[in-house]
């Protein structure tokens, strides 16, 4: 119903997002551990095997460097014997495999006088046999040959820079030579052994330690020694192609390597491959690197890493819909709580509440909802109840207003004396103001009350007040007897102190003659046929109900044709606005001032309280409001 | 409408404030019973702070001015304002009330 945006699809995203951003950190963690791990694996078997090449091109050197070594005291004993030196370089070649020529160079001059002479034995590189030869002459004058005179310069034995032996062994190769010294210590010849650069490349090409690696080994100077590319050997240094490459790795590896230092490096070959090299010193001081392509090294961890967030990416997956299904069983409950709320809603108060076993939040929420049925249930009935008794006081109430209505005469003489209209709105149901006229021949009785207080109470009393005045008043007595009359009438039985105060007046139609008598009322206002308003100020005397025979005093005027008089209670004076203005007198006679002379005394009645009314504008009515307009004469 | 009723032997001095009107009668009846109910010789009412009365109001000075005259009491409303004293003249409740 609620699609991606239910309660199950959202917790199984926010669990998944939490465990994805988990199983991320640990799988980064995991991938920088075990690509450490395999990172030092690789530089350690590199290593070992560095070491292994290291140690077979030691001992080849080493014993090349053992025999020459070995026949040092042969040579310097036999050192004028012209046989024996070509045995020594023979004997040599015979028994160590490794060397491919052995020479005895001697001094210019040394050897009887001879400028050159230089026994050498060697293994043909075509023929493969063993010859012997003096290879020194003027094409090969070998005192300025490098192999020979670094010897003899700095009086020890050295390995010479690779070198192709043009006119001597015709191959490329490197020489190990041992510098001669007599009995006095003088420096007469040079005992050399050659080794053969093939075989140190074949060497090299043995050591393949990963899938496209290959291992070089440089000089001293950096020239290359052995290289899978037969071509670079004594035609370029490392230098040459390191400088060549696109990141300054290289060169620092160069340096190192010739510097006669261990280590390991990364770097970007003249091809752009990323590559790995582990490369340390032989004793002679030639360097040894082995090569390897990097991302076919540490390609086990590439796939380590893909494998790990494939199986990651399946795993969320799975516990995103393992967990919806989980969470969409386990709050069922809720839907169905939903639905059975909804059913409350509209109105079924017994719907059925889905029961629940696990003792958690969802029995509280069952309990609560079950609660919340029982409560609204009682409340309903009890509301019904209220709602019953409430509409049965209402109608009462509404039956109790026809009745007030219906006490108070509706139908207003149409005379050609006199107008008469008057209205009551009482500010609840019903209220105790009231309004009388009695027209009997030439005499109109007229009378407008207001009975302290409100609402029901005051109903009663208005009622009976009424009837007692409309009874009094139609027998016909001065208006101050009535007045007395209905005074005592009220005062029987009134132990609450309710009262009432009115005006009354008896109208004499034929002379304008107007009794009157005043029970605490508000003052009424006259209009004079001039148009001139005012109120007419009569003697208070009390209201009515109060004391016994309490000596009410009636008064007189003398009404002119085109007169008119406005009764009214307090709630026309006294009406207020939100701001607490009351409409007040000075509202009242001003309105009244400005009546015109042929406005009706209905219109006049309706034109007051509409007044009042847009005065207060919407605010709640604070009490009766009763007006009675009386219109004397014609217009 | 607040009432402040302080004695001084068997004189009540009473402080009245604000609007006595249908709504709060009940509770001025209340307030004032204990004056109904005591045996003060005189009750004197400080009326400067009362703003209005109705006429439901006037019949609880009424009943209080009915129950203190029958045990021979006194009851004085004193410092009116005009405006409230004007409700009391024109019902007449100034014959029957002693107001200063």
């Amino acid at each position: 119903m609620y699609g991606r945006r239910s309660i199950s699809n959202r917790l199984s995203r926010y669990v998944v997002l939490l465990c994805a951003g988990l199983l991320l950190v640990i799988t980064l963690l995991v991938g920088a551990f075990s690509r450490t791990l395999i990172e030092r694996g690789t530089i350690s078997l590199a290593s070992r095997e560095l070491e292994v090449v290291t140690s077979d091109v030691e001992r080849v050197v080493a014993e090349v460097e053992r025999a020459v070594d070995n026949v040092d005291w042969f040579v310097q004993q036999h050192r004028s014997e012209e046989p024996l030196m070509y045995q020594a370089t023979r004997e040599l070649v015979e028994a160590n495999p490794n060397i491919i020529g052995s020479a005895v160079a001697f001094a210019p001059g040394y050897f009887h006088g001879r400028h050159w002479f230089a026994p050498y034995t060697y293994i043909d590189a075509h023929t493969n046999r063993i010859q012997s030869i003096q290879m020194g002459n003027e094409s090969y004058d070998y005192p300025n040959l490098d192999w020979y005179r670094i010897p003899m310069t700095q009086g020890r034995a050295v390995w010479s820079e690779p070198y192709f032996d043009e006119g001597g062994g015709n191959r490329r190769m490197a020489t190990y030579s041992a510098p001669m010294r007599d009995e006095s210590g003088n420096l007469f010849a040079v005992l050399t052994s050659d080794i053969s650069l093939e075989w140190l490349s074949q060497r090299m090409a043995e050591s393949t330690l990963f899938n496209g690696s290959y291992a070089v080994m440089i000089s001293e100077r950096g020239m290359y020694i052995a290289h899978p590319d037969s071509s670079k050997i004594l035609n370029q240094s490392i230098f040459d192609v390191a400088s060549a490459m696109p990141d300054t790795m290289g060169l620092a590896i160069a340096r190192n390597m010739v510097t006669g230092m261990k280590g390991t490096g990364r770097f970007i070959d003249v091809n752009g491959l990323d590559s790995f090299a582990v490369y340390g010193p032989l004793s002679n001081g030639w360097s040894i690197m082995l090569v390897s392509p990097y991302t076919l090294t540490f390609s086990n961890i590439y796939i380590f890493n893909i494998i790990m967030i494939v199986l990651l990416i399946i795993g969320l997956i799975a516990m995103y819909f393992g967990c919806r299904r989980l969470i969409r069983r386990k709050t069922m409950p809720i839907v169905e709580f939903s639905n059975a709320a909804m059913t409350m809603a509209k109105g079924n108060f017994n719907a059925h509440i889905p029961e629940v076993k696990t003792r958690d939040e969802l029995m509280t929420l069952r309990n609560s909802i079950e609660y919340m049925q029982r409560s609204l249930n009682e409340y309903i009935t009890e509301l019904k109840a209220t709602t019953a008794a409430n509409e049965r006081f209402e109608s009462e109430l509404n039956i109790a207003r026809g009745i007030q209505n219906a006490m108070l005469p509706q139908d207003f003489p149409e005379d050609g004396r006199f107008g008469l209209h008057a209205m009551v709105q009482p500010a609840k149901e019903v209220g105790g103001d009231l309004y009388d006229f009695v027209l009997a021949g030439d005499e109109l009785f007229f009378l407008v009350g207001d009975v302290s207080g409100k609402g029901v109470p005051a109903a009663i009393y208005m009622a009976i007040v009424r009837a007692a005045f409309h009874f009094i008043g139609s027998l016909g007595m001065p208006i101050q007897d009535v007045v007395r009359q209905v005074n005592n009438c009220l005062n029987d039985g009134n132990k609450n102190c309710l009262f009432v105060t009115f005006f009354a007046g008896c109208l004499h139609l034929s002379t304008g003659e107007l009794e009157f008598c005043n029970a605490g009322h508000n003052p009424i206002v006259q209009v004079k046929p001039d148009g001139s308003a005012s109120f007419l100020r009569a003697k208070p005397n009390l209201a009515a109900g109060l004391f016994r025979d309490f000596p009410y005093e009636g008064e007189k005027l003398h009404l002119e044709p085109g007169s008119r008089l406005i009764l009214y209670s307090d709630g026309v004076t006294e009406a207020e606005r939100a701001d607490k203005t009351q409409f007040g007198e000075d509202r009242l006679l001003e309105w009244a001032g400005h009546l015109l002379p042929g406005v009706s005394a209905s219109a006049a009645t309706l034109d007051l309280y509409s007044r009042v009314k847009s005065f207060t504008q919407g605010s709640e009515q604070n009490d009766d409001i009763t007006i009675l307009s009386l219109q004397y004469g014609k217009q | 409408m607040n009432v402040t009723i302080t004695e001084e032997g068997n004189k009540a001095l009473v402080s009245l404030e604000g609007r006595l009107d249908t709504t709060n009668a009940d509770q001025f009846m209340k307030d004032i019973t204990p004056l109904m109910n005591g045996t003060h010789e005189e009750i004197d009412m400080d009326c400067t702070n009362m703003e209005y009365t109705s006429s439901q109001g006037l019949r609880m000075f009424l009943m209080l001015q009915k129950t203190v005259s029958a045990r021979g009491a006194k009851l004085v409303l004193r410092n009116m304002k005009p405006h409230v004293k004007e409700v009391f003249d024109i019902t007449g409740f100034s014959h029957i009330i002693t107001i200063l």
